[in-house]
């Protein structure tokens, strides 16, 4: 292969058409979006999340012709998909609150991880905490065993690299909403479900789960879940028409 | 038959005590003119005795106690008896007066009445009677009009029902609060319905409220009232037949002593009930006219929705700064008196650079039946432009009591509201008064969004989660490496390595050529006592170590052997078989160190 330049032009090829292919339903959705086919735009979008990775953007942009189109709730689903992937993007955030408000859901005040999300990248956070956990570890270890004279200063940094990049790393880990949302869902049923009081259908109704509206789930029993709403209330709903906000590898 | 009046007796004794205690305060009205006597009667249910003040102080009445009566009542052999006292209120000066609450004390427990309020003016008023019920309060009544007193009835039924209406004339879509009273005399036991009956055409009612239980002082003869509020509100103009309103009831009403007991027994004191007949029996008021008057055609405002009565409106707004597409909420409040479940939303005006969505509203009434209250208006709206101000509100009602239109306004409030960027969705105007929003240009949604593109989370990526495993193992492995040389380092770790040598000589010792053999020996010696260097050294590590002396002995001629295998001339002569054993053996001895 080394001697052959041939085929390092027929892989090079292979790539560049491989990108083109997979850019080409992207490419169209956007177009037929611009031009209002909001439907045949949706179609598009989803095939393109369905043969790449999951993109933010794509997400959001799915979810603006969901709106356009009246479906609130999947539209919902979408720009929550799309700030799971990066809690930082303030359009989606934005059509998100419009999207809550159009269906009548309850506002909850910020709490301060949505703070953070806003303001630190996730997986920058979690790179940072590590290399400093790891620098702090090495150089407390070192300075440890070898007993340097006039270390002290350097002890202390290497505490201080210890502490914070574990403390970086435990913020990650709490805030990061593709760890803390990995048991949130969402019900996309149309007018709703009903929390009820135990896994029958004829049992009382304690709470209305809304179009849209976010559910905890903490466990299954045949075709229930037992969850919990964003007021803490907890009960059990047929898994019919929820969908979780992560979606299943 | 003589030892009947004892059984009545007994029977008494044991009944009276099982019965609850209840005290009961009222006036026989809360209205009189100065000099006009008026009646306070504490009812003492329950008891046989109790402890009650001769004299009550406020100033501008005179309050005496001025007697005392006893009723007993029997119902099915269980006995109950009633304590009436009377106070006689003389009023000396007009004003509003208000008798304050006291202590009855029954059997050491001490009880308190309930303040009571009573105007005394120069006119004579209506005689409304006012009493006070011990219990949880209940939401406060809404005022009704001083009705007349109700006529006793004058065909001698102890029990009888009254209509109250606030007005005889109102206006289409008018709540109307309405109160019914159901009275039964004192005397007469029994059970009554949860609701009463009340139904017609032409108007709505409300739910009723709970039964309130007071006493009240008709022509002199003390009735147990049971009041139920409600509202009716006329749907059409004309004159309403206002039908009459039932409450079923099981009554205990006395009755006369069977036939076959002889006339000295019914002249005896016999409680009265003891030969109470069960009657259920359905108790009516009377029917009533109410005159509705359409709503008038002229000035009526564009905006009215439907609401009657008399009203003002707050508004706040929530939060004051909010942030690109963040919704702020207008909090619209009116409150007063009227339709709350008729009444429509106020309107927002100049509200043409927000995004306004259809309000949710909330009514908290502060009386049991919904006339008196205050219902909220929540306008989510988002910033379509940057906003300071939010937009006014309107709100148009029509006051029954001036028989005209009326409009409340509200002014802008001030806000700081950021327009949202990012908004794409299909606008839902809901107050008609906005231009339809257009879609807000998007930016570069590829250049703005950055993000994972993946579920999984950095944490549990296979590639993070090797890269930490394989500085843990290098931190680790270095960590080790660092004690054990540290170890090595140490007296404790330098005994061990030279107990090790020790040990490693030893082992030699059974092969080696007999030429080295003492060689071995010696350095096994200088390393088993630690005694690196001369000879005379070790000599002197082994005299002051504990071996008994012949073993020192012993090794001393090794230490001797070694030093004329070293320094004779010629060398010496290599050690037999039988010395390399005895050597050997005595060396054994000395392999584990302690």
């Amino acid at each position: 292969m080394k001697n052959n330049p041939l085929c390092l032009v027929a892989l090079a090829f292979t790539i560049l058409l491989a990108a083109g292919l997979r850019a080409a339903p992207l490419a169209d959705a956007r177009a037929r979006y611009a031009d209002g086919e909001y439907a045949q735009a949706e179609k598009l979008f989803e095939q393109a999340l369905e043969s790449s990775p999951p993109q933010a953007a794509v997400f959001f942009e799915l979810g603006r012709c969901l709106r356009q189109t009246g479906q609130e709730a999947r539209a919902a689903l979408c720009f929550r998909r799309a700030l799971v992937l990066d809690p930082r993007f303030t359009p989606a955030r934005l059509a998100l609150l419009e999207t809550n408000t159009d269906l009548g859901l309850p506002k909850f005040p910020k709490i301060w991880k949505d703070h953070v999300l806003e303001r630190i990248p996730m997986d920058a956070l979690t790179l940072a905490g590590t290399v400093f956990f790891w620098l702090g570890a090495f150089a407390v270890m070192l300075l440890a065993f070898l007993r340097a004279s006039n270390g002290k200063g350097w002890f202390a940094l290497g505490i201080l690299c210890l502490v914070g990049g574990a403390a970086a790393l435990a913020l990650a880990g709490i805030c990061d909403p593709r760890i803390t949302d990995r048991t949130t869902a969402l019900v996309l049923k149309t007018g709703g479900s009903s929390l009820l009081s135990s896994p029958a259908d004829q049992s009382e109704k304690t709470a209305a789960l809304p179009d849209g509206g976010t559910v905890t789930i903490l466990s299954q029993r045949g075709r229930w879940f037992y969850g919990r709403l964003p007021d803490g209330k907890c009960g059990w709903f047929l898994t019919e028409g929820i969908v979780p906000l992560i979606p299943p590898a | 038959m003589k030892r009947a009046p004892a059984i009545f007796l007994s029977l008494f004794l044991t009944a009276s005590s099982l019965c609850a205690q209840e005290i009961v305060a009222g006036l026989s009205s809360n209205r009189a003119q100065v000099g006009e006597p008026v009646q306070l009667v504490v009812t003492v249910r329950g008891a046989r005795g109790a402890d009650v003040p001769e004299t009550l102080s406020v100033n501008g009445l005179r309050i005496n106690l001025a007697g005392r009566s006893t009723q007993f009542e029997m119902r099915n052999f269980k006995m109950s008896s009633t304590l009436t006292y009377t106070y006689i209120i003389v009023p000396q000066l007009d004003g509003e007066f208000t008798i304050p609450s006291f202590d009855v004390s029954i059997e050491k427990k001490i009880y308190r009445t309930q303040a009571m309020r009573l105007s005394v003016s120069g006119r004579a008023g209506a005689p409304q009677a006012q009493t006070q019920t011990q219990g949880p309060a209940p939401m406060p009544p809404t005022p009704m009009p001083p009705g007349p007193e109700p006529s006793a009835p004058d065909n001698g039924r102890p029990f009888f029902g009254d209509l109250v209406l606030a007005k005889k004339s109102a206006y289409v879509g008018e709540v109307i609060p309405i109160e019914l009273r159901f009275y039964f005399h004192a005397r007469i036991g029994g059970q009554v319905g949860e609701r009463p009956n009340f139904s017609g055409e032409g108007f709505t009612v409300q739910k009723f409220s709970n039964a309130v239980k007071r006493e009240q002082i008709v022509n002199e003869a003390n009735y147990v009232v049971f009041s139920f509020q409600s509202s009716i509100t006329p749907v059409k103009a004309g004159t309403l037949d206002i039908p009459a309103a039932s409450l079923e009831a099981r009554l205990q009403v006395p009755g006369k002593a069977p036939q076959g007991f002889d006339s000295f027994f019914n002249n005896l004191p016999i409680p009265q009930g003891m030969f109470a007949e069960t009657q259920d029996v359905k108790v009516e008021t009377r029917a009533q006219k109410l005159d509705v008057m359409a709503l008038p055609k002229e000035d009526r405002p564009a905006d009215f929705s439907g609401a009657v009565g008399k009203f003002t409106m707050e508004t706040s707004v929530s939060p004051k700064k909010a942030g690109g597409g963040e919704p702020v909420t207008l909090r619209v409040t009116v409150s007063g008196q009227g339709n709350f479940e008729g009444m429509g939303a106020p309107v927002l005006t100049g509200d043409e650079g927000w995004r306004s969505y259809p309000p949710s509203d909330k009514f908290h009434s502060a009386d049991a039946i919904g006339f008196t209250g205050e219902k909220a208006f929540e306008f989510p709206m988002v910033a379509r432009q940057d906003q300071t101000r939010t937009p006014g509100v309107r709100f148009s009602y029509f006051d029954p009591s001036t028989g005209k239109y009326a409009t409340l306004t509200q002014d802008p409030l001030p806000v700081d509201a950021r327009a949202g960027g990012a908004s794409s969705g299909a606008p839902r105007q809901t107050t008609g008064t906005a231009a339809p929003a257009a879609p807000s240009p998007t930016p570069d949604i590829t250049v703005m969004s950055g993000g994972a593109s993946s579920w999984t989370a950095l944490f549990f990526r296979k590639e993070f989660l090797a890269a930490n495993a394989a500085l843990a193992f290098a931190w680790l492995a270095a960590v080790i490496a660092f004690s054990v040389r540290r170890f090595s380092a140490s007296p404790a770790g330098r005994t061990l390595a030279r107990k090790k040598q020790a040990r490693q000589a030893f082992a030699r010792l059974g092969g080696i050529a007999p030429a080295s053999f003492y060689d071995e020996v010696s350095r096994f010696l200088a390393l088993r006592f630690n005694a690196p260097g001369d000879q005379a050294s070790l000599v002197e590590r082994i005299e002051s170590s504990s071996f008994p002396s012949e073993i020192k002995s012993s090794l001393q001629q090794m230490v001797a052997r070694h030093a004329e295998s070293k320094f004779a001339a010629g060398g010496s002569v290599p050690p037999s078989a039988e010395e390399r054993e005895s050597v050997l053996a005595t060396l054994k001895e000395l392999r584990h160190e302690k």
